[in-house]
């Protein structure tokens, strides 16, 4: 029944590997960008808040497959580059992902008790000190829940890459099923891919919860 | 004559511009000293405390660590609170590092002592408030006694100047309140220089050099233990110790 796609198994393994390349991508740098947006919002004043508050906005408030045609095509006109639609895949998803995250770690971070900052402060521990050593260990045993979440979420809506005609898994099941004409194979195989691998990563995250869990803290 | 460790002159403590925390308080803590601070509820004796260790900064007035005064400008607090070890009401630890990670913290990364000999010295503290053994769990799993414990190791371990406990006992049930007044009292043998706020009298007659009434923010009256224990001058004073001597009485007959 599925035979037909053996012929196409080295297409679908590269799409396979754009798909999870822009999702770990995105998952990763946005986790680092959005770990220094929510700091950035909590600690760093009005200003630098608000201009946080802009970047979360736009990114959250419009469809990520806009956000890829305007960085698609404005990049090339600004800046005078050509610039793959693959790069601009990895760029947007790192851009959408890290708007999301902040809310999460920042969310995390406030629910930390207040007076801990001030024990930090009587052992002569300096803000820095106190959000590296004190603030951001337990923020992000608390966010990896919603991490992996938010890892789900990009991991499924990298298949809007294909209207910028990158070849991801949902692209590549697109040509095949034109090319074949055999649509409900193709995307049953597709989707069962996006389902196998999405799980093992929530599984993987899952098992990282327990591992780093401590006592008297959780999500 | 004993080397003055800590003082604060003309302390005030305003909030909002009206509301008077501390009013004009000038005092002054030698080597070795143990003195106890005690008073109603809402009378700033915390807010005294917060203002020694620069942690709320005071309003008005001078505060001094072995001479050298916090208060001036350009000073920099961090280095200067990592003298003064303060053990807070309700303990605060941290709750993703374990005892000794807790009493390690600031050995590492304010006083950046090597990783081997911050680990030592953190034992070190652990063993004197009896929690050697407890030094691999973390706070969630020990009671608010041990708990306690390792807030006074925390801020024992920095080797500070003076320790500034505030009610340390006054979160805790008496069987719990027990085993940390055991450790203060070792503290005081020791010759550890402290100001404590507290409430438990037995305690305070038999380590206190000089006992403070504190009400309304200021100094209503000092003396050694028995000066209050006997003939405490002001009605305030009189008034406030009957009522924990009966309190205190009333906890033992239980």
């Amino acid at each position: 029944m599925f035979e037909f796609l053996i012929e196409y198994s080295s297409m679908l393994f590269e799409g396979f590997i754009t798909t999870i390349s822009v999702t770990f991508f995105g998952s990763l740098v946005g986790f680092l960008l959005g770990t220094l947006l929510a700091i950035g919002d909590l600690y760093g004043g009005k200003i630098a808040s608000t201009i946080i508050g802009f970047y979360v906005e736009f990114f959250r408030g419009s469809p990520i497959v806009v956000q890829l045609f305007i960085f698609y095509f404005s990049i090339p006109i600004m800046l005078n580059v050509y610039i793959n639609s693959f790069t601009v895949g990895l760029i947007v998803f790192a851009l959408n992902s890290a708007a999301y995250q902040k809310g999460y770690i920042k969310g995390a971070m406030e629910s930390i008790y207040k007076d801990q900052f001030l024990a930090a402060l009587s052992l002569g521990l300096t803000k820095m000190q106190t959000i590296l050593y004190i603030v951001l260990p337990q923020a992000l045993r608390i966010v990896l829940p919603a991490w992996s979440n938010e890892f789900c979420s990009l991991g499924k809506s990298s298949a809007a890459l294909l209207t910028i005609g990158v070849m991801d898994l949902a692209n590549v099941g697109k040509t095949i099923a034109s090319h074949t004409w055999r649509v409900i194979e193709t995307y049953a195989i597709i989707a069962l891919i996006y389902f196998i691998w999405i799980s093992i990563i929530v599984k993987i995250v899952d098992i990282i919860y327990d591992k780093i869990k401590i006592p008297g803290i959780s999500a | 004559m004993k080397e003055v460790v800590m003082e604060c002159r003309n302390l005030w403590k305003i909030y909002d511009g009206k509301i008077i925390a501390v009013k004009d308080v000038s005092l002054q803590i030698h080597e070795k000293d143990i003195k106890v601070i005690f008073g109603p509820s809402g009378s700033g004796k915390s807010t005294l405390l917060r203002c020694l260790s620069m942690l709320t900064p005071p309003t008005k007035g001078e505060v001094f660590l072995r001479g050298e005064c916090l208060t001036k400008q350009g000073i920099d607090l961090n280095k200067a609170r990592a003298r003064i070890g303060f053990v807070f009401q309700h303990i605060w630890l941290f709750p993703h590092l374990t005892a000794l990670g807790n009493v390690e913290l600031a050995l590492r990364h304010v006083l950046k002592m090597p990783k081997k000999e911050a680990r030592e010295k953190a034992l070190e503290a652990l063993r004197v408030v009896k929690m050697e053994k407890w030094a691999n769990y973390y706070p969630a799993q020990l009671s608010g006694g041990q708990q306690q414990r390792v807030g006074i190791a925390r801020a024992l371990a920095k080797n500070p100047d003076i320790i500034l406990l505030d009610e340390p006992t006054s979160a805790l049930d008496p069987e719990l309140t027990g085993e940390v007044i055991d450790t203060l009292r070792s503290l005081a043998k020791q010759g550890t220089t402290m100001l404590i706020v507290t409430h438990e009298m037995p305690f305070a007659r038999e380590v206190a050099d000089e006992m403070i009434f504190f009400d309304q923010g200021t100094i209503v009256e000092r003396g050694i233990p028995e000066h209050f224990f006997t003939k405490p001058s002001s009605d305030r004073a009189k008034k406030f110790m009957e009522r924990l001597i009966e309190k205190t009485a009333g906890e033992q007959n239980v």
